[in-house]
């Protein structure tokens, strides 16, 4: 059986589909048992969601940018 | 090619304005996150704009083997290679110290390997509920560019751009391991911050 701290090593390859399936089961059978490392992986999974719900830094000068590619585009096109 | 990719090439095509308003806005953050990735912070403004006059001048030959996002992120990669290219075997495993640290050995027992310092509970369990804390946002920010350029790129890739790891690899001509490791590293620290904030509410 897998320790805590091999199942935390494992976490991303297991978040991303990267390991093989024997170390899947692995980290399955971890996680049925442990109770930290299911919140652990509960946890990573909403850091990721966090991560990607983040607000966007405001973009500047993007109406002059499209307004220059656009000619751009005019002008290069017979 | 996907319908929304042939609908709003064929506008780009036509040189209408707001077809590239919505290319730029939908697609720079990600050609950002690649040039900042293989070039770095200095340079990632001109390869950006090296990569838009590019894609202009191109988009004629586009023709949709892969998606419009793929294409415009291989083109801005290759613009970065072209121009600068940072010292990777210097950079690519920097492990840069973070604000709230990681998650590391220490956290478990020499002996037996289970958490010493379990993950702490954290109060919140959306990321909307989470992000209503303006302080802890400005702290996710912070750990973000404390991490090197590399990582944080192929964090910001993974996670907000949805790329699948193959194409980061393509992308940053870096292994499939490297990203994997880059990719963990990252995110144990972020993870490092997120509880540090939920357990003391201080950034």
């Amino acid at each position: 059986m897998l320790t805590c701290k091999e199942q935390v090593a494992r976490s991303s390859d297991y978040l991303d589909g990267q390991l093989s399936f024997r170390e899947k089961l692995m980290v399955r059978h971890h996680l049925l048992f442990c109770p930290n490392c299911r919140r652990f992986i509960r946890q990573m999974r909403l850091m990721q969601a966090t991560l990607k719900a983040m607000p966007e830094q405001p973009q500047e000068g993007i109406d002059a940018l499209a307004e220059r590619l656009a000619t751009q585009r005019r002008d290069d096109s017979p | 090619m996907a319908a929304d990719d042939t609908l709003l090439l064929t506008r780009l095509l036509a040189g209408e304005q707001q077809a590239f308003k919505e290319l730029v806005t939908t697609y720079q953050s990600a050609m950002r996150a690649v040039a900042y990735a293989i070039v770095g912070q200095r340079h990632v403004e001109e390869v950006v704009q090296d990569a838009w006059l590019s894609v202009v001048r191109h988009l004629g030959s586009f023709e949709g083997r892969s998606s419009l996002k793929t294409w415009l992120l291989t083109i801005t990669a290759n613009s970065a290679k072209s121009r600068y290219k940072l010292n990777r075997r210097e950079v690519l495993m920097d492990d840069l110290p973070s604000p709230h640290g990681s998650i590391d050995d220490d956290r478990f027992s020499s002996a037996d390997g289970h958490w010493l310092v379990a993950p702490f509970a954290w109060h919140q369990d959306t990321p909307e509920a989470l992000l209503t804390q303006d302080e802890l946002r400005d702290c996710l920010e912070h750990t973000l560019l404390s991490l090197s350029e590399l990582q944080s790129s192929v964090l910001l890739l993974r996670e907000r751009q949805g790329l699948e790891l193959e194409d980061i690899c393509n992308l940053l001509e870096i292994s499939l391991s490297n990203v994997r490791v880059l990719l963990h590293r990252a995110r144990l620290k972020v993870f490092a911050t997120v509880e540090h904030f939920e357990e003391t509410g201080e950034c």
